[in-house]
């Protein structure tokens, strides 16, 4: 579904990676981990298409996107609930998730709708509450469900758990299974190893930039002391 | 009894500052541009109200030609003058925008004459007596024209998915670019609605004054600068409240103040009074 090619992003002369390479399989959960800083949240962010790119491919559907305007992207299949949530937070819920799906056939718009409040019951109490009064975990599943209005074929959702109750966590995490089990690919930064590596079919490791570990999240759950050695943290909810 | 007629008078005048500072905070908001020039466009809608209402007798039709053709302007305004240097500092757009509106004020000089142009025949000049108030119909006509005004902005920002659109833009132009909404179109529909209503403000002042020339807008772009900032650049909402504020305090001013301050100054006055207390406008949070 999507490959990342010797990648290489950053913002002017700052390489944030350095010629990273991955695969996330179709229908799969892929979990990006590493500490605060590893090059983790520019990763998604230049293939959602808002960091640049310095060297390498970034191919989406078995076609190079890496130079794709940001909002072709989206209507290829690629959605982002951004770090920070980055809500429209003087619009209704309401308004947000219709926005959400901007770019898609109106007549779609009821269902995904109903799919995304059948997903998180909590919005659909909410819909004419401005989102920036939202607790975090409403904010989170309103990140998500906004993405997932446009109809997307892989949802990003970067740092799900940060900063959330862990009954929002569970929740956003119900849903990652749930949309999972509909056939979306999921592609998702966390900084909760544990967390990450219950939810993932496949987990990468990034530090500095570098991926340092891959593979399976069944091979990496066998063995958690190594993925932890390698973001020097220790276990679950830290954030470095 | 003078209280009320002052305030009610003041409301007149606040309304034209309305008109004419929310384009500016709208062009604000979204950009990060001071828009002097949405002056000039003002001056150009005056110029309209006059000649189409002396052409062809009315009014209605002036005023809806004034302000098609001054958006479409507006628009023409950000595609020429603004989009070519969105990349450069602020300060850069700020001198284009005065370079065109000193062009604006000699263009219109050369074209409609230096002294000004008044209405053969000056529609709604009749008085109305509500109660104890005797007010000109023409005052009467801004005021209920900018509710209607104001009131239609309100409702197509709030409830279509073209306003919602344009606030999301406004709050967030990256992730309202990444969910396929159009921003160079939001910025000409920002450009298109601010310009129609200054040149709305425009052909009410010229019915105000029976007078439109070439400079009519200098001390209105100064004001609405001012308004603007007192309102919270930006903040709509805030602008609104600024002008109408603006206008009454002047409207009493002249009246208690006039010996010493001159109308114009005391808008100024006002600002600096406000700015040195509540330096973040009016509204402004922190």
């Amino acid at each position: 579904m999507l490959k990342l090619v010797d990648l290489t992003v950053g913002y002017g002369a700052f390489h944030a990676t350095h010629g990273i390479a991955l695969e996330v399989r179709a229908g799969t959960v892929f979990a990006l981990v590493g500490a605060n800083g590893a090059g983790k949240s520019s990763t998604i962010m230049s293939i959602a298409g808002h960091t640049e790119v310095h060297g390498g491919c970034i191919e989406f559907d078995g076609q190079d996107i890496t130079h794709l305007p940001i909002n072709d992207r989206v209507r290829r299949g690629i959605a982002l609930a951004p770090e920070g949530r980055r809500l429209f937070a003087d619009l209704s819920v309401a308004e947000n998730l219709m926005l959400g799906g901007y770019a898609r056939p109106r007549a779609e718009e009821a269902a995904n709708r109903d799919m995304v409040l059948d997903l998180f019951p909590r919005l659909r109490e909410r819909l004419d509450q401005r989102a920036g009064t939202l607790s975090g975990g409403e904010q989170q599943m309103l990140a998500i469900g906004r993405a997932l209005m446009a109809g997307p074929k892989m949802l990003m959702i970067d740092e799900v758990s940060l900063g959330l109750m862990p009954k929002a966590v569970d929740i956003c995490y119900a849903a990652i299974a749930r949309l999972r089990e509909r056939g979306i690919t999921v592609l998702l930064v966390e900084q909760s190893t544990k967390r990450a590596l219950e939810a993932a079919d496949d987990v990468c490791v990034l530090e500095s930039g570098r991926i340092v570990w891959s593979g399976t999240a069944a091979a990496a759950r066998q063995d958690p002391a190594v993925i932890e050695a390698y973001m020097g943290l220790a276990g679950d909810g830290a954030h470095g | 009894m003078l209280a009320f007629e002052l305030t009610v008078q003041g409301l007149v005048q606040g309304s034209i500052y309305a008109l004419i500072a929310v384009g500016l905070t709208l062009v604000y908001g979204l950009l990060r541009i001071l828009h002097v020039a949405h002056a000039g466009l003002f001056t150009l809608g005056g110029y309209f109200g006059v000649l189409i209402t002396n052409a062809t007798g009315s009014l209605p039709l002036a005023i809806l030609v004034a302000m098609v053709v001054v958006g479409v302007l507006g628009i023409l305004v950000y595609r020429l003058c603004y989009q070519p240097i969105l990349d450069q500092p602020p300060y850069v757009a700020l001198i284009a925008s005065i370079g065109l509106f000193i062009a604006m004020e000699e263009i219109y000089r050369l074209v409609f004459g230096p002294f000004g142009i008044s209405y053969t025949d000056a529609p709604l000049t009749d008085t109305v007596t509500l109660a104890t108030l005797n007010l000109k119909q023409g005052e009467i006509l801004t005021m209920v024209g900018t509710v209607v005004l104001i009131g239609g902005l309100a409702v197509f920002a709030g409830r279509t998915r073209m306003g919602a659109a344009w606030r999301a833009t406004v709050t967030d132009p990256a992730m309202a670019e990444s969910f396929g909404i159009d921003v160079i179109k939001v910025r000409y529909l920002n450009f298109f609605i601010g310009s129609a209503l200054a040149a709305a403000a425009g052909v009410l002042v010229a019915l105000l004054n029976n007078l439109v020339e070439p400079t009519m807008g200098s001390v209105p772009s100064y004001k609405a600068l001012a308004i603007i900032v007192l309102g919270g650049l930006g903040d709509v909402r805030g602008t609104l409240i600024a002008a109408l504020a603006l206008g009454v305090i002047e409207s009493f001013g002249t009246i208690y103040l006039g010996t010493i301050l001159d109308r114009d100054a005391i808008a100024f006055a006002f600002l600096i009074i406000v700015l040195m207390i509540r330096p973040q406008g009016l509204f402004g949070r922190a």
